[in-house]
């Protein structure tokens, strides 16, 4: 069954066209999310908040993107705004414990070369992680990558460009580790 | 080291940044069928779009007429000092600031659900026609007699702004575009001088203006 058919059950309200479109891509929107987030909690809630929108809007959809990509769109949107509302709440978070910690805690032994990567890529910047997660650990091409996220390919290039340099520029003192 | 050795290595180390658990599909699909059955449905323009562009028709022939029956300006020197073309004169500022008014409490409404939208995800597809709709209203009433309270007129340029933002704006996806359609609602403070102008309601407008 293609896209355009399969639309046209699913706003017909047949249910197993529903279930169908959901089982096509919910393993995408799923993986992308739980990269983002680190955390299966937050990565159901986007996965579950994306279908939800997706379900509702589909009568907006008009086929100029493929349907992947049509909702992979609703899902990045879904994440960075979930991934703002986390920030925010974290933040508050970590200033409490900071203020119960008086400074007591035992300094922590220094991060090997994969912990250093994971915290630097986690210090990007959103909008810069999301491409470089997109592009290189989950293999979306830039187009793929512009058409979901809304930018221009250059736009994908440029910030995966970015997001690179950062993470070559954190990891600097593990360059003998990772020519090797 | 080159750039094509970093981003092997890159590549190689990176996939098993937050590698995601197989995926929950039964469990998720589950709460979504909740979720649809608790009573989300497709959201629907809401009606009063539809009399804000009836307002806007109304405005723009209403404006169109004032100003090619406009009389001449000896003819306004004569009449303005009657007490017949005064009264004319204050009913028409009264009629176009009651629809002001009621502009804008239709933007504030629509302002206010466009953010929680924006914050609780994407704004939905049919956000940018009723931002035209909107900005088409507001237009008409920038050069209408009721910007002739230069508060007002402020605010309606501020609106203004905001909305051709959001027209503008191609739809769920650059968040990006969001952020400065946020930064110019917080800037302006149009929310905030929305509601001081909305809470004077018809009557403060009719007697002080509509801020």
């Amino acid at each position: 069954m293609d896209d355009r058919e399969l639309i046209a059950r699913v706003r017909d309200g047949d249910p197993g066209a529903e279930r169908l479109l959901y089982d096509q891509h919910v393993d995408r929107v799923y993986r992308l999310a739980y990269r983002m987030t680190g955390d299966d909690d937050l990565a159901r809630d986007c996965t579950q908040e994306t279908f939800i929108r997706a379900f509702e809007r589909l009568d907006q959809f008009r086929g100029e993107a493929a349907l992947g990509t049509w909702i992979q769109a609703i899902a990045g949107t879904v994440v960075l705004n979930g991934l703002r509302k986390v920030k925010r709440f974290r933040t508050r978070e970590v200033e409490l414990d900071e203020s119960l910690a008086h400074g007591g805690s035992p300094r922590a032994p220094e991060p090997d070369l994969k912990e250093q990567l994971e915290r630097a890529i986690d210090d990007l910047p959103d909008k810069y992680r999301m491409v470089f997660v997109m592009h290189d650990v989950e293999g979306y091409t830039h187009e793929e990558i512009g058409s979901a996220l809304g930018m221009p390919v250059g736009t994908s290039k440029a910030q995966l460009f970015r997001a690179r340099a950062r993470l070559r520029d954190a990891l600097s003192e593990f360059a003998e580790e990772w020519a090797s | 080291m080159s750039d094509d050795r970093f981003e092997q290595f890159l590549r190689r180390e990176a996939r098993g940044y937050h590698e995601p658990p197989a995926v929950p599909r039964e469990e998720m699909w589950r709460a979504i069928a909740d979720e649809r059955r608790a009573g989300r449905r497709p959201t629907r323009r809401p009606t009063w779009i539809y009399w804000g562009a009836g307002i806007a028709a109304a405005l723009v022939i209403g404006v169109g007429i004032g100003r090619y029956s406009a009389p001449g300006e000896d003819t306004v020197t004569l009449a303005a000092a009657g007490p017949a073309e005064t009264a004319r004169t204050s009913a028409t500022q009264v009629a176009f600031r009651l629809t002001a008014a009621q502009h804008l409490a239709r933007v504030e409404v629509f302002l206010i659900g466009f953010r929680t939208d924006t914050r609780s995800g994407a704004p939905g597809a049919g956000t940018a026609p009723d931002a035209r709709s909107l900005l088409a209203t507001t237009r008409v009433l920038i050069d209408s007699p009721a910007a002739e309270d230069v508060m007002l007129r402020q605010l309606l340029e501020d609106i203004e702004l905001v909305l051709s933002q959001i027209a503008s704006y191609a739809g769920g996806s650059d968040s990006t575009e969001l952020d400065f359609i946020d930064e110019s609602l917080d800037q302006r403070s149009v929310l905030f001088r929305l509601r001081t102008a909305t809470d004077a309601g018809p009557a403060g407008t009719m007697t002080q203006g509509v801020l």
